[in-house]
């Protein structure tokens, strides 16, 4: 559980302002989704709230303590895995409780049964236990993202950040990825930031919608207020018969996944 | 192309002949240089063999000595009382008489301790290198060190740890040991320069230490390479370990000092064949376990590894 203070943040990257003045509160439990284009500053966003960037102005508080660098109860999907192809789903797994291990022990492999445990339970709860020996490196993309996950899950962190995590990953492990961190945060009681590309998952998955434009905070708000005018000030020039043409589809889909109910929505307006 | 009516081939822009221009000037400027970049190079070469005293008609003149000495290094006998040919037993006599095998063994020991001793030494200097790990301008501090060490030749080293009890296997080893702290060093930091920042700050995030971050985001990605290198300096630390021999640090290299002293030229062939042996042997054995740690994907078993090895040899003897 954990309550995140973004106040007055901004970060400037040379001549380009990459977050300009953004505040917002995310209290305990929520599953928040950041939207924003390319170069919005969902990123660098994310990257402030794990402390991997710092910020040019302003402060991020997670639970009380400011983020200055890397927390151990905060844990980070990325969007290009990051994990360590050399080593097989379940060490990478594994690496999530370092911080719970000694130098030693973790070198020589000796952590706790009870964190070995989590590993696998973690590469269960993503669907790669059969898959837990082999070299991350010949796993394919969304191999290689669940395995991110379950090295997420393992650290047993309050927040968890994901940094478009689906956006190398086709529609349906997409789909998967998503519920797989929705059911995180809902069993672990966890609050969940997750920048996303895809609308439509947003409008399936999201609670709770941060919306980023050339680095400024334009919409900040919860389900109900997410409409097709908050979609339109995001992403300005997007076609919207075109979105919700694919809200339309995904609500065929869901009929024979008896799946989630948010797009519906959406397709009607 | 373009959608201009005008034919665009004969009415060139003036944009476009000034661009012609300037590479032709720049083409006439490369070609000025190289001329006289070659006739630096012929002056040079020139001067470097009257200052070795390089000469033609020494090589005529002492061509017969060599033709001599040639007929002792390859000896020739007559097999089934008519077929001339290389006389190996003289060879095996020596080498069982002396048993080199033996000292091809010290030399190997001299090569494989060496590389063993010099190896964490290497990986600490070679992580301390690094810029990721150490702030800019200390972590030259380490690499200067190891620069120090490879600008000392391993023969020199040797030569250093001479109070330490003379030129023997044991200073040998040591002066091995430094040399592949330095090279071996050299190429960890290299490696550790090409990783990817990814999975560090990945390892960063979930709450690891300080150790642990490099031991799990830096030395995890380079595991492989490091195991192909340290064979690959294991190899070029035998050779090492044959030259320190024949200044007196005993193993193979040595006897082929005594012999070369006593103008026994049979007898140094039989142990230059050993040393030949040795390296061969050596080469085969670490180039295949790192092209199998490289392809490493499809781990092999250690039966199938024994099975195939035949096969395998003559693939790779064939390339």
């Amino acid at each position: 559980m954990s309550s995140i203070e973004v106040n007055n943040l901004s970060k400037r990257f040379g001549e380009t302002q990459a977050l300009d003045d953004v505040s917002f509160t995310i209290p305990d439990g929520e599953f928040v989704v950041v939207l924003g284009t390319s170069g919005s500053g969902k990123s660098t966003l994310l990257r402030c709230m794990n402390g991997l960037t710092q910020p040019t102005s302003g402060e991020i508080v997670i639970n009380g303590t400011e983020i200055t660098q890397p927390h151990p109860d905060t844990a980070m999907i990325f969007q290009q895995h990051n994990i360590i192809g050399q080593m097989s789903a379940y060490s990478n797994a594994l690496t999530g409780s370092l911080k719970r291990t000694g130098l030693l022990s973790s070198i020589l492999k000796r952590n706790d049964t009870e964190d070995k445990y989590r590993a696998l339970e973690a590469l269960e709860t993503v669907g790669l236990l059969d898959e837990a020996q082999q070299s991350a490196r010949r796993m394919s993309g969304g191999q290689q993202q669940r395995v991110g996950i379950a090295r997420a899950l393992v650290q047993e962190p309050e927040t968890l950040l994901a940094d478009e995590p689906v956006a190398s990953l086709d529609p349906g492990s997409a789909q998967q990825v998503m519920e797989y961190l929705l059911t995180a945060t809902e069993e672990h009681g966890l609050t969940t930031a997750i920048s996303l590309h895809q609308v439509n998952l947003a409008q399936e998955f999201g609670q709770r919608f941060i919306g980023l434009k050339h680095g400024e905070l334009v919409f900040d708000g919860y389900k109900d207020e997410f409409d097709l005018d908050v979609i339109e000030r995001i992403y300005e020039d997007v076609n919207i018969d075109q979105l919700t043409g694919l809200g339309a589809h995904r609500e065929d889909e869901s009929d024979s996944d008896s799946g989630a109910t948010g797009a519906t929505g959406v397709a009607d307006v | 192309m373009s959608t201009d009516t005008e034919q665009p081939s004969e009415t060139v822009s003036p944009a476009v002949e000034e661009k012609l221009k300037s590479i032709q000037r720049a083409r006439r400027r490369r070609w000025i240089f190289a001329g006289g970049a070659l006739g630096i190079l012929l002056f040079a070469f020139n001067y470097a063999l009257t200052m070795v005293g390089f000469s033609i008609h020494e090589l005529f003149y002492y061509a017969p000595f060599f033709a001599e000495a040639l007929d002792e290094y390859f000896p020739r006998t007559t097999y089934f009382g008519f077929l001339p040919f290389i006389d190996f037993m003289q060879y095996v006599d020596f080498i069982v008489e002396q048993n080199l095998f033996h000292e091809a063994g010290i030399t190997l020991a001299i090569g494989f301790g060496g590389t063993i001793l010099g190896f964490p030494l290497a990986l600490l200097f070679a992580v301390l290198g690094s810029g990721r790990v150490t702030p800019f301008p200390f972590n030259f501090l380490f690499r200067g060190m190891m620069s120090s060490i490879r600008a000392i030749p391993a023969l020199v080293w040797a030569l250093i740890y001479v109070p330490l009890g003379g030129v023997s296997p044991f200073t040998a080893t040591l002066a091995v040991a430094t040399d592949t702290v330095g090279n071996l060093g050299r190429l960890f930091t290299d490696e550790l320069e090409e990783i990817e920042d990814g999975p560090i700050e990945a390892i960063r995030t979930t709450g690891a230490g300080r150790i642990q971050v490099i031991v799990f985001g830096m030395l995890s990605q380079v595991y492989t390479p490091f195991i192909a290198w340290t064979l690959y300096i294991f190899e070029i630390n035998i050779r090492i370990a044959v030259t320190l021999g024949i200044i007196g640090g005993g193993g193979i290299g040595l006897i082929l000092n005594t012999q070369q002293r006593l103008f026994a030229y049979t007898e140094m062939m039989a142990t230059i064949l050993v040393i030949l042996l040795l390296i061969i042997t050596v080469e085969i054995i670490s180039q295949r376990t790192r092209s199998y740690i490289r392809e490493g994907d499809e781990a092999m078993g250690i039966v199938e590894l024994l099975k195939g090895f035949p096969k395998r040899m003559a693939e790779s003897l064939a390339k």
